[in-house]
């Protein structure tokens, strides 16, 4: 939710709910003022009604100005009580309809006996009058309400939107890209906020500016001594004099050279991705790559009983990027479906013109699918390899804007790649 | 047999030196860019093997100014960078070959011998070792005038194998020259233990004697004894 929709959300639900209360409060007020108004008129009229009223009661009614209706009758002598207002429906002989009626209601001794007078006067002006006040004030209401909104979203447009352009600037921050610089601020909090970012952009962006140069000239120095190692060693090798033992140990620290050079280099191609050292661009035939890899790998296929399942719907599909690096994101991929295969088990590949879809035969994967493609996450039972290969993968296809996904179906992997460009 | 070697890791240079020797090679070093440039001219060389990264000058110089100088002599880079832009300007300027360090000695010598016959030999060369002989262009094996009928990469195994003879060879160096960037670890080491058994097979079903021998787990020697 946003920030100006949670602040319009509780100043409505807030200023509904006092409104609410003030205009049921009011209404009442309004209500029992009117209420009294017209019981004080009824008394006023009482007072007149009793002046005029005889024994000729009969023959000759008061005649009062503002009353709507007036009942006279004869009462036995016992019934006697207060006075007393209520509350009645009458037919207005106007409009042939109901209408509301106050009336007040009390006994008066005459001489022939006691006489029961009852005054009506209609409701329906201070009715009328409640009902246009209410009108306006709900009118009232409504404007204010709708103003404040308003001039609530404009006001939080502009105090806001050296926020908006600051969240704008990190979120497309990037630790490769400069640091990010803000606007000039007045408000005092944000000053703060664009000093904080500020200073905390320029580390990020400084660290990881040292460590991509620690690791490319780490990995790029380290090839020397490595060739270093591995020809001594196979000089070594040469000596006429070795035992077993001897060829033994220094098969060891032979494989164990070779393992730290090919993760070396590995770890220096990553690194060249990270730093973006991959420009060229070439319109690069899908199909044909693919195939390609798949006959340089056929032996590896061949020896483990593997069978491939191509399906091609468009055979047509280009991508565009590096040639080197789509070669090594597709042999990565092509070899860990083989390595991490069954024997006599299957690979598929499919491309459309959305996606590219490799798959191959295999138990379940020891750790979770989010690990996959992580550097150094590799299945217990697979010693020859370092869990690089996906990782790679990942970063090649983070530098083209590739889509990478995982699901496991039917005892197969499967990786779906979603092509864009 | 000269063999020119710039390179300014000295370690390195002794092992290639010595490795070169063994094989038979005369070996001319140079440890900088200068030192490089001076010994362009000195032998008609049969190879000559460039460090890119010198401290006194680019490698790439070196290359462009040998083609000019001596068109007969293949040119093979040894580079630390395993760029695709590296090894294609390396060949452009008229490099043979790309080896990527760290590399084998083995590998190393075999790369030689195939630049050197594709850029000295005119006409057909033929190797020979033991019974064995083999007509590396036309891709034909003989022992003693029969015909053996050999894959492509029992083919290539057999011609590194010929290549480092009387050396021990690792099972790494020979999954890397065979596959490359396809092989490296994992499963590799199985089809070199199967293309080796059926070259075994198909020279010995033609009466050849086993040259093949097997050295404790670290790899293979090819040789006569």
């Amino acid at each position: 939710m946003k920030l100006l929709t949670k602040t319009t959300l509780y100043f409505a639900t807030l200023s509904l709910f006092l409104f609410f209360i003030m205009g049921i409060i009011f209404f009442q007020v309004l209500k029992n003022i009117s209420l009294s108004e017209l019981n004080r008129e009824m008394a006023e009229i009482r007072e007149a009604v009793d002046l005029q009223l005889d024994k000729e009661w009969a023959t000759r009614p008061p005649r009062i100005i503002g009353i709507d209706s007036l009942t006279i009758q004869l009462v036995s002598a016992s019934s006697t009580m207060e006075e007393k207002y209520g509350d009645t429906l009458m037919i207005d002989p106007e409009s042939d309809q109901f209408k509301t009626y106050r009336y007040l209601e009390y006994f008066q001794k005459l001489e022939e006996g006691n006489v029961k007078v009852r005054i009506y006067k209609s409701t329906t002006p201070t009715d009328k009058l409640v009902e246009q006040v209410t009108l306006m004030m709900t009118m009232m209401v409504i404007l204010f309400l709708s103003g404040v909104f308003f001039m609530n979203r404009f006001v939080f447009a502009n105090l806001w939107k050296d926020f908006f352009e600051a969240l704008e600037k990190l979120r497309k921050f990037d630790t490769v890209k400069e640091p990010v610089v803000l606007g000039d601020q007045d408000i005092e909090e944000f000053k703060e906020l664009k000093a904080v970012l500020e200073k905390m952009t320029r580390r990020l962006s400084s660290d990881y500016k040292e460590l991509r140069e620690y690791t490319d000239h780490t990995t790029h120095e380290l090839q020397t001594p490595l060739a270093v190692i591995k020809t001594k060693i196979e000089l070594l090798l040469q000596s006429e004099n070795l035992g077993p033992d001897e060829m033994q140990l220094i098969q060891s620290i032979n494989t164990s050279v070779d393992h730290l050079s090919r993760l070396n280099s590995t770890l220096a191609l990553i690194t060249r991705i990270e730093n973006q050292q991959f420009p060229e661009k070439n319109e690069i035939h899908l199909v044909r790559l693919v195939d390609h890899h798949l006959e340089m790998l056929q032996e590896l296929i061949e020896i483990r009983n593997i069978s491939v399942v191509r399906s091609y719907k468009d055979t047509h599909r280009t991508i565009c990027m590096d040639q080197g690096l789509a070669d090594v994101m597709i042999t990565n991929l092509l070899k860990n479906a083989i390595v991490h295969n069954v024997d006599g088990g299957k690979i598929t590949l499919d491309i459309s013109s959305e996606a590219f879809t490799i798959g191959n035969e295999g138990p379940q994967l020891e750790f979770g699918e989010e690990e996959l493609f992580r550097k150094f996450v590799r299945s217990r039972s697979n010693k020859g390899s370092f869990g690089l290969g996906l990782s790679l993968v990942k970063k090649i296809c983070e530098a083209y804007g590739i889509g990478h996904s995982y699901s496991y179906v039917d005892n197969q992997h499967l990786f779906t790649f979603t092509l864009s460009c | 047999m000269q063999i020119l070697i710039v390179e300014d890791e000295l370690a390195l240079m002794e092992s290639m030196v010595s490795y070169l020797e063994m094989e038979g090679f005369k070996c001319e070093q140079a440890t900088s860019y200068h030192d490089g440039l001076c010994a362009l001219d000195k032998h008609d060389y049969l190879c000559m093997l460039f460090d890119l990264n010198l401290p006194d000058g680019d490698g790439l110089d070196l290359v462009k100014l040998a083609k000019e100088n001596q068109n007969s002599s293949g040119i093979v880079i040894i580079s630390a960078r395993n760029e695709l832009e590296e090894r294609v300007k390396g060949l452009e300027l008229g490099a043979d070959d790309y080896l990527v360090k760290p590399f084998h000695l083995s590998e190393l010598v075999a790369r030689i011998h195939s630049v050197a016959r594709r850029t000295r030999t005119q006409g057909e060369e033929i190797m020979s070792f033991g019974l064995i002989r083999v007509m590396p262009e036309e891709r034909k094996c003989f022992v003693e005038e029969k015909p053996v009928d050999l894959t492509r990469k029992e083919m290539d195994l057999l011609l590194y194998l010929m290549a480092n003879r009387n050396r021990v060879i690792t099972k790494e160096s020979i999954a890397d020259f065979l596959w490359g960037e396809y092989g490296g670890g994992y499963g590799s080491y199985d089809f070199i233990y199967t293309h080796l058994k059926n070259l075994r097979r198909k020279l010995m079903e033609v009466d050849c004697p086993d040259y093949v021998q097997n050295i404790y787990g670290v790899g293979y020697k090819f040789s006569l004894e």
